[in-house]
């Protein structure tokens, strides 16, 4: 039965990762994600897994993801600012392939920026979070219910593809206190995606064999499996090597066992990657995801009171991004799309790319405040 | 039916769970009820404003559209100055006169009463913490939004048992200054 709670969106979060089988939080408190960390800190020790508060926020994700190379799903969170020093280690959890999810409550930026106020600014940092040629995961919260299911979601993700993932909140989600309606938790448990296994002889554990495209598998620690792991380019069993074929293989690899297993089977698992309201018989399309995808709700219902056929897309999923649906969207709608984002157009920048054109309505804020319905509304029957 | 109220004072004051308690309450009574709250980096001191958004049906926009607030109480002059225009005119507003200083202009836009909830809390009540239980109950007397009984119900479930009588003391005198201030 599904479940209704009362919270606000970092807690919301910190329960998902506990009820998707986390058992290991490290980090590093920073507004505005400090509560992943307390409720955290709450309810690990209730399920008899493990909390620390460590010395910094590089120290907060390394440890998250030595626990992870060990076999127990771990997690942290941090805003950006945390990200930004953490960047070398989320680097290591490409190449070595580890699971880890990351959440990350955004703030105004750059560098320390605004601490407490909202902020989708760091949309281009979740995709590029680190140097070299990867592809991340980042699936983006627009509803307390989604802080919770999106986060769930990021743990199976992590597993399922051997790779860290992105949940970013924003502040306004992250800190908003109401009625979330949660999934039934059995369905969640029953729906938990564990990393894949070797259980043939010892001797033939070679956990980076795999074919173009597939996640490495890497077996738990302490079973008698040997593997070595190095932000190195790695060979077979993990060891160095500067092997060109093998080089190239790793990366092509990398990146293809994110984005073009995505492309071939849109998306990389059955679950929403996007949120469409009233588009259906829509003559103008709203774009923006997050907490600004609330607002766009209100201004796509006042647009229709006052005769304005308004619909909204919101991406759930940001990296990779729905592209096939966003080009079906362009196709639609031509320049009649108005995206809207808490930064200078991060993700505009995306749906450009797609769509391949760049006369699209916009309105960006990066001043620490939350976009109104009103200043959409405005804005939209200026290009009606 | 919504009705959008803003809390606004400065940081340390309490605000934010005097927010919390009336979403809650909502949401308990079959409605919706969402709280945000904007802050500065100043851990005291820093203008805060929190709103609360109540509806019996589906609340997505979290924030109080500005012009549209129906009902505002404040304990800080900085704070009110800040986000009075949040109020819609011929709204309410409540201030606390020790701290709040409303314009000429103000008692012309909108219905100020002026209650001393600090020294309510303070002298009265024995308690200084207990300021936003009485605000709790001055905001409530004066909107009529929410049952008396499960919003105290719900405020005492989200307070120390030691200090349930002191809480209660404050919505009665909260209620008390309230009705006096409108009579």
């Amino acid at each position: 039965m599904a479940r209704e709670v009362i919270g606000n969106g970092n807690e919301l979060a910190a329960e998902a990762a506990i009820d998707a089988g986390a058992m290991f939080f490290s980090g590093y408190p920073i507004t505005p994600s400090s509560e992943v960390m307390h409720v955290a800190s709450d309810l690990l020790p209730e399920v008899g897994g493990k909390f620390i508060q460590m010395e910094d926020e590089i120290a907060g994700i390394a440890a998250a993801l030595g626990a992870s190379m060990t076999g127990v799903k771990s997690f942290t969170a941090t805003s950006g600012p945390g990200i930004s020093l953490k960047a070398e280690q989320i680097g290591l959890g490409f190449i070595a392939e580890v699971p880890l999810v990351i959440i990350n409550v955004m703030r105004g930026g750059p560098s320390t920026g605004l601490p407490t106020r909202v902020s989708q600014a760091d949309i281009g940092q979740a995709q590029y979070p680190t140097h070299g040629d990867y592809a991340s995961i980042t699936l983006c919260a627009g509803s307390l219910s989604e802080c919770y299911t999106e986060t769930v979601r990021g743990f199976n993700l992590a597993e399922k593809y051997m790779t860290p993932v992105f949940v970013l909140l924003d502040e306004t989600i992250g800190h908003m206190h109401g009625k979330a309606v949660l999934p039934d938790l059995e369905e969640v448990k029953a729906n938990i995606v564990n990393r894949a296994t070797f259980d043939g002889p010892i001797d033939e554990y070679k956990p980076y064999k795999v074919p173009m495209n597939k996640p490495a598998v890497i077996n738990k620690m302490f079973q008698g499996y040997r593997h070595h792991v190095t932000g190195l380019h790695h060979g077979d069993e993990g060891f160095p090597t500067e092997d060109a074929v093998q080089c190239e293989f790793n990366i092509e690899r990398l990146v293809g066992k994110i984005n073009t297993v995505a492309k071939e089977n849109d998306g990389l698992d059955d679950l929403p990657d996007y949120e469409e309201y009233m588009l259906e018989d829509a003559e103008v399309c709203l774009i923006a995801y997050g907490s600004i995808g609330l607002g766009a709700y209100e201004a796509v219902q006042k647009l229709r009171a006052e005769g304005i056929k308004a619909g909204m897309f919101r991406p759930i999923m940001l990296w990779p991004s729905p592209a096939k649906r966003i080009a079906e969207i362009g196709a639609k709608f031509k320049d009649k799309i108005f995206i809207t984002e808490l930064n200078m157009g991060q993700y505009t920048k995306e749906i450009e790319r797609i769509i391949k054109r760049d006369d699209f309505t916009t309105l960006f804020k990066a001043n620490g405040r939350p976009i109104a319905p009103a200043e959409m509304v405005a804005k939209v029957k200026e290009m009606m | 039916m919504r009705n959008t109220i803003r809390f606004t004072g400065v940081g340390g004051q309490g605000v934010l769970l005097a927010g919390e308690i009336m979403a809650a309450c909502k949401i308990k009574e079959g409605g919706e009820g969402l709280k945000t709250a904007t802050y500065t980096s100043q851990v005291r001191g820093g203008a805060t404003v929190v709103d609360i958004t109540l509806d019996d049906g589906t609340i997505r926009y979290p924030y109080a559209n500005e012009g549209e607030i129906d009902f505002m109480l404040s304990v800080a002059n900085v704070s009110y100055h800040q986000f009075k225009n949040g109020v819609k005119p011929g709204g309410t507003i409540v201030v606390d006169p020790n701290l709040v200083q409303p314009t000429d202009e103000d008692r012309k836009k909108w219905v100020i009463y002026e209650i001393p909830i600090i020294t309510i809390a303070k002298e009265e009540v024995g308690n200084v913490i207990t300021q936003s239980v009485v605000a709790l109950a001055i905001t409530n007397t004066m909107t009529g939004v929410l049952p008396k009984q499960s919003l105290i119900d719900t405020m005492l479930s989200k307070v120390p048992a030691k200090v349930h009588a002191a809480n209660q003391k404050a919505y009665e005198l909260g209620e008390k200054y309230a009705k006096e201030a409108m009579a």
